[in-house]
């Protein structure tokens, strides 16, 4: 706007008064008045923004500042030590074990969600009667509204290698006894078994929904049309699914490469010794926990946390990316 | 093409509910285009869901020519189907969406391509096939879902109210189209919708549904000029028939009804006798006039509202009938005719236009208007 050009005016309509006369009306610039929308606007957003800046924003910054000192919760040495945590930890073999624990717990239990939350949901809604499916939703549901340590502490005694459910009905179809949580080969599955079992309620719930929103009519033309039931499956509901897929994925990564509660109930002792056998069920977010809380380097702790903060951030990334290519949104 | 028989056909949701179709008989002959006509939930789209195969029958039978086929799927019953949003698979181009049932069939691939090109040229798509249906206009959808439904040469051709989405101009457009389809293809061909217009241009016959029950089937010109019964006669007709339900007495010259609201030639007196002492009388509001010649039968009303709309003139006014009873009438008069709300008038209307049904049953009451005419000439 140059100055020769006249300051554009809008009219605000002010509150008529109860004293009968002219109406009054108030000539503002229209500047002022966007500035006042803004300022009306970023104040109704503020309580929000500020429990995100003050619980998360600020934490993280801090973290990542963290992340790049020597830093002592109690003395005063903490001196900046640039990429050297960095270094440390990838020369570190169990930083590096806990990676390789993490991706393969996340790599397992992403497809084995997405398959049985599905499954579960697709039998749910086709399978069942309306007033069964309700019970069985809110059945299917009830372990993820249950605590983790509750559950955990259930699934301890059914792994049990002496007294436990689980071997009890390996033995009684005539298969060998599992060590479970004493057997370095099965800790993590076993532990995936107890977090499938807390985390698929709200998967198969987000799945019941996704399938809701797919079309009845839909689905009937292709019946009239003879699609057999898996190409009807393959070729519209997959497809119509795929945004629900997408978020389905994205949450169980973000939540798995995180796992944390489930591991320390299941395989921690008294003084907080989880992770193991031999470390068997040591992830990323075991880790930290031991480094910062038990041996009291928060500087490294910080470091592996910024760590995993880039991983699940990239993987997010190309999940988006792939996303982009794949998911149809309609 | 195929025949199809609905025999005492019921269908019910659930225990104790009312049935959504009531023991429904119905004979659909080969090639014909019948429109099932009713107001909404009056069970005309569970009868086509019935015929498609995607509801089961409560009870009754469904015949495709000597086949029963009550336990058929859907796809064995070879019908084609049109839904009323289309139902065009969103995430397919036009050419796969034509193209789905025959290769989930395994139809072999030069065939499949053969067919689409074919059914692309009959309803203008060679240049749509590769779009996707939301790329494309409410029309060019509507031609994609009725291709769609003809890919696989249906044997019954079964459409949900297939122009309800449509503007009034492009659904002008699309029933010239179906018809002009239907005359080119012959499939025997059931159309719900609850437009009569629809109903009234598209049907070789029109069967008319209300609370689940079958009230009329018959040509349109039937469905017309001779309602089966009140419901009927009140529902065909833009706007219905006017019905009036009163007593009648007899003063020597002529018949009245409803105390001196509606006159009638004295000639309706055995007819009456044979009636009992109340009856309905309907008459549309076409057939009612001002100084009509030849007209023998008037009603006495007061006029409301009027309603210019250019090439007529509707008129909304009160019938005075016996007591207190008020009954309403609608005529459309022409619009040279200077009529003034408040105004007391007499219409008229000829004697053939006169419908009469049982009061209580509503059923229709037919009047041979030979020997009523005979009896005005005596």
């Amino acid at each position: 706007m140059t100055l020769l050009e006249p300051v554009r005016q809008r009219p605000i309509a002010l509150p008529q008064s109860d004293q009968s006369g002219p109406r009054v009306r108030r000539w503002i610039p229209s500047w002022m008045q966007r500035l006042h929308d803004s300022l009306v606007a970023y104040g109704l957003m503020l309580p929000a923004v500020a429990v995100f800046i003050v619980f998360f924003y600020i934490p993280a910054a801090y973290l990542l500042y963290i992340s790049f000192f020597h830093w002592g919760i109690l003395s005063s040495a903490t001196r900046f030590v640039g990429l050297a945590n960095f270094r440390t930890l990838f020369a570190q073999p169990l930083f590096l074990h806990s990676l390789v624990t993490s991706a393969y717990y996340t790599a397992v239990m992403i497809p084995a969600t997405v398959l049985l939350s599905l499954g579960i949901a697709l039998l749910l809604k086709e399978g069942l009667s309306k007033r069964r499916g309700a019970i069985w939703r809110g059945a299917v549901f009830l372990p993820h509204v249950t605590p983790v340590v509750a559950t955990a502490i259930i699934w301890v005694w059914i792994f049990n290698p002496q007294f436990g459910l689980a071997n009890f009905v390996l033995t009684s179809v005539h298969l060998p006894a599992l060590g479970w949580l004493g057997s370095v080969n099965w800790a993590l599955p076993a532990v995936m078994i107890d977090s499938l079992w807390h985390s698929l309620g709200l998967y198969v719930i987000i799945f019941l929904a996704g399938l809701a929103s797919v079309p009845r009519d839909l689905i009937e033309v292709a019946r009239l049309d003879g699609a057999p039931r898996h190409h009807i499956f393959r070729r519209i509901i997959w497809p119509l699914l795929s945004p629900t897929t997408f978020l389905v994925v994205l949450l169980a990564t973000v939540n798995t490469w995180q796992a944390f509660s489930q591991i320390f109930a299941m395989t921690g002792g008294p003084h907080g010794g989880a992770g193991g056998p031999a470390y068997a069920t040591t992830t990323d977010a075991v880790l930290i926990y031991q480094t910062a809380f038990i041996y009291f380097n928060f500087s490294l702790a910080a470091a592996m946390s910024t760590i995993l903060f880039g991983i699940i951030m990239t993987l997010s990334l190309i999940q988006k990316w792939i996303s982009d290519r794949v998911v149809f949104y309609r | 093409m195929a025949r199809v028989e609905l025999k005492n056909a019921t269908k019910q949701y659930g225990n104790g509910q009312a049935p959504a179709v009531s023991s429904a008989d119905l004979v659909i002959d080969e090639g014909d285009f019948v429109v099932l006509l009713g107001p909404s939930g009056c069970g005309k789209s569970t009868t086509l869901r019935m015929i498609a195969g995607l509801e089961a029958l409560t009870s009754g039978e469904l015949w495709f020519d000597d086949r029963l086929v009550n336990g058929d799927p859907p796809d064995r019953r070879n019908v084609g189907m049109v839904f009323q949003n289309y139902a065009l698979y969103p995430h397919m181009t036009v050419e796969q969406n034509l193209s789905f049932g025959l290769k989930a069939a395994r139809t072999p691939k030069a065939e499949v391509r053969q067919r689409v090109a074919e059914i692309a040229h009959l309803l203008g798509l060679d240049t749509y096939l590769g779009r996707r249906p939301k790329e494309l206009s409410g029309g060019q959808r509507q031609r994609v879902a009725l291709g769609r439904a003809l890919m696989r040469r249906p044997a019954v051709f079964l459409m949900d109210e297939p122009l309800s989405n449509l503007d009034a101009n492009l659904r002008e457009q699309m029933r010239i189209e179906l018809a002009r389809l239907h005359g080119q293809l012959g499939i025997t061909t059931v159309y719900v919708t609850h437009d009569q217009n629809e109903a009234l241009t598209l049907a070789d016959r029109v069967v008319v549904m209300e609370s689940g029950k079958i009230r009329q089937c018959g040509s349109p010109a039937e469905v017309y000029g001779q309602p089966a019964d009140t419901f009927v006669a009140g529902f065909i007709g833009s706007p219905g028939m006017n019905l009036w339900t009163a007593g009648w007495d007899d003063d020597g010259k002529s018949v009245w009804l409803g105390g001196r609201a509606v006159c009638l030639p004295r000639s309706y007196l055995p007819v009456l006798e044979d009636l009992g002492p109340s009856i309905t009388v309907g008459i549309r509001p076409e057939h009612l006039g001002l100084f009509r010649t030849g007209a023998d039968v008037e009603v006495v009303c007061q006029v409301e509202v009027l309603e210019q709309l250019g090439s007529h003139t509707q008129l909304h006014a009160e019938v005075e009938l016996a007591g207190e009873d008020r009954a309403r009438l609608v005529a459309r008069l022409d619009a040279a005719f200077a009529v003034h709300s408040g105004e007391k008038l007499v219409l008229t209307a000829p004697s053939g236009a006169v419908h009469l049904f049982d009061a209580e049953s509503g059923r229709r009451v037919d009047v041979d208007q030979r020997s009523l005419a005979g009896a005005l000439v005596r």
